[in-house]
């Protein structure tokens, strides 16, 4: 069902003494939409500029997959590329650019128009597309870089933080836009918000410091790293929140008092006046700590029992 | 037309408009002619300034021979040599370091289209600039010369007229290997306007041992405008040497925008 279209294999590239990618390995398969997801400095921008064939990496291959055989080196004409800033020529009106760009990849001049009018009116540019390019938005321009990505009809969409820089405006627009596009054409895309991911993407690749911390389908990954977790409110007194420190205190140096609290919670951390015990068995755990409360007579103003959520993984993951 | 003509075509459309857009073909022809008129005008105006701003005591009778037409036109070419030479390599200083900074370069070079075709495309619109410029600004201190101080034969003005186009084109093709080459306009001009100033005082130092080398072209054609002929022996030597100076410049600044460990 899912056929391989580009493979990226022991990829790295070091700057000077700074290695931002080292060594990752991933598989896009045709018709995904995969994000690159990871924190700023993780290596993103990178590891695209290198599919792009805009960077030369330190080491490791990116290939497209044609039947068994795997291609060395990016194949421009497959791909399209958006950078995170991308800049243009602000001479230019929109529609002149696309053409250009169109005719660049190849298309005769009147092929150009016709596809370069037809994407403006996709992206929504057709009222501004006789406009000087440096007269447009931040949003504006993010679109005219889809329609000019778009001009060849690339096999595979690349796109670095499409929507990072833009207002909630241009960002609705602009991830609108993408649901549309995703249905066509494979998208690879980066991005350091975990929503952006989880609204577009079906699979995810977590990289953090240069190294992928975690990959596959997001749906897939929701459902096996959901822990059960308690969360405890407490009163912000003084007596309350000394218990809830030395908990975690004796949770990490492994001499809780009741060996079989140890066992069943693996986790304990607290912001302010609430407290999270990441568990293995919630009923099991809830009646130790419920126990432990009494005795310490800890005034809760809260309990509640539930699942941790992608966030919380992709906090853990990038926190290593 | 191949597909790769095509996009060499479409590039250099590109560059041609930037340049009107931008208003450089404007200005700059428009310093050449300038400096083409100040030239004659003021050589022929010369006599009276001294008149009129010198402290010569009443009654001195000012004695300067008016210079023949083909050696204001060789004065002119001087002009160019300096101001002019010195404004088309600022015109032309960030032609592809500028659109790399800009990050504008990375949306192009992502496309399926060749460095070589790229750099051409930038060569192109440079010779046009210093062709056009050379041309209009050569032409203007004909017609004020002839006008002013005296005729001079057609194929003297068309003959150094082409060569120092092609000193003006080695030029700008330093200053485009050195725009590739480095990521500072002004360190590019700077290059490329040292590298010539070097090779024009090695030819004027050593005119035997260097005569063959391009820095010699701006003299050769004075020594056209002038006298009618190159008059040396290394005039045919220099002109296929820069020839292939310029060649071997674009060659490189396509192979190492190709080679660079980041392209844009
Ligand atoms: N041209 C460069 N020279 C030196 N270091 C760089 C360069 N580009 C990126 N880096 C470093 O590589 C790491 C990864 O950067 P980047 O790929 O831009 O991360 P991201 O896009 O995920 O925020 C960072 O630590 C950054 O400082
Ligand atoms: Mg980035």
């Amino acid at each position: 069902m899912s056929v391989p279209l580009l493979e990226v294999n022991g990829l790295s590239k070091t700057f000077g003494s700074v290695q931002a990618v080292g060594g990752i390995d991933f598989l896009i398969c045709e018709g995904r939409c995969v994000a690159l997801l990871g924190p700023n400095g993780a290596g993103k921008t990178t590891t695209i500029r290198i599919i792009a064939g805009l960077l030369k990496q330190s080491a490791g291959t990116v290939g497209f997959v044609d039947g068994d055989h795997v291609g060395t080196g990016g194949n421009r004409a497959m791909i399209g590329y958006l950078p995170q800033a991308p800049s243009f020529y602000n001479w230019m009106t929109g529609l002149e650019y696309v053409v250009y760009a169109g005719r660049l990849c190849g298309l005769p001049r009147s092929h150009a128009v016709s596809r370069a009018k037809e994407l403006l009116e996709r992206v929504g540019l057709n009222a501004a597309a006789k406009r000087r390019i440096g007269s447009y938005s931040g949003g504006m321009k993010q679109r005219l870089g889809l329609a000019q990505a778009l001009v060849h009809r690339p096999k595979l969409l690349v796109l670095d933080e499409p929507v990072s820089a833009l207002d909630p405006i241009g960002r609705r627009e602009v991830l609108e836009l993408l649901q549309e596009l995703k249905r066509e054409t494979t998208v690879l895309f980066s991005t350091h918000v975990l929503p952006d991911a989880e609204e577009l993407c079906d699979d995810v690749i977590i990289i953090n410091k240069g190294a992928i911390a975690l990959q596959g389908n997001i749906a897939e990954i929701r459902s096996r790293y959901r822990q059960p977790v308690i969360e405890l409110e407490l009163e912000r007194d003084e007596p309350s929140l000394k218990w809830a420190d030395a908990f975690a205190e004796r949770h990490r140096s492994g001499t809780n008092v009741s060996s079989q609290t140890a066992g069943l919670i693996y986790d304990v951390s607290r912001q302010g006046a609430s407290v999270r015990f990441s568990v293995t068995e919630v009923d099991a755990a809830r009646e130790q700590l419920l126990g432990e409360l009494a005795a310490e007579k800890v005034r809760v103003s809260r309990l509640q029992v539930g699942y941790t959520s992608l966030e919380d993984l992709f906090m853990k993951v990038v926190s290593l | 037309m191949t597909s790769g003509a095509a996009r060499y075509f479409a590039m250099a459309q590109k560059e041609l408009l930037e340049l009107v857009r931008s208003f450089k073909l404007l200005w700059v022809p428009l310093v050449f002619v300038l400096l083409g008129i100040m030239q004659p005008v003021s050589m022929y105006y010369m006599p009276l300034i001294l008149e009129k701003a010198g402290n010569m005591p009443v009654g001195s009778v000012i004695e300067i021979p008016m210079p023949l037409g083909a050696e204001v036109l060789a004065q002119t070419l001087q002009q160019f040599g300096t101001l002019g030479l010195l404004v088309l390599v600022l015109a032309g200083m960030g032609t592809v370091s500028a659109e790399r900074n800009s990050g504008a370069a990375a949306l192009i070079l992502v496309k399926p289209v060749s460095s070589f075709s790229y750099i051409a495309s930038k060569w192109t619109s440079l010779l046009l600039l210093a062709w056009g410029s050379l041309t209009a600004g050569y032409l203007s201190s004909w017609y004020y010369t002839s006008l002013l101080i005296g005729e001079v034969d057609a194929s003297r003005v068309l003959g150094s007229l082409l060569v120092y186009g092609l000193w003006l084109s080695f030029a700008l093709a330093l200053t485009l290997l050195f725009s590739t080459l480095l990521r500072s306009p002004a360190a590019a001009a700077f290059s490329a306007l040292g590298a010539s100033a070097a090779l024009s005082l090695l030819a004027g130092v050593f005119p035997k041992q260097a005569g063959w080398l391009p820095g010699s072209l701006s003299g050769f054609a004075y020594q056209i405008a002038s006298s009618g002929s190159a008059g040396s022996d290394r005039f045919g030597w220099s002109l296929a040497c820069t020839a292939a100076a310029i060649a071997g410049s674009l060659l490189l600044a396509g192979q190492s925008l190709k080679r660079s460990a980041s392209v844009d």
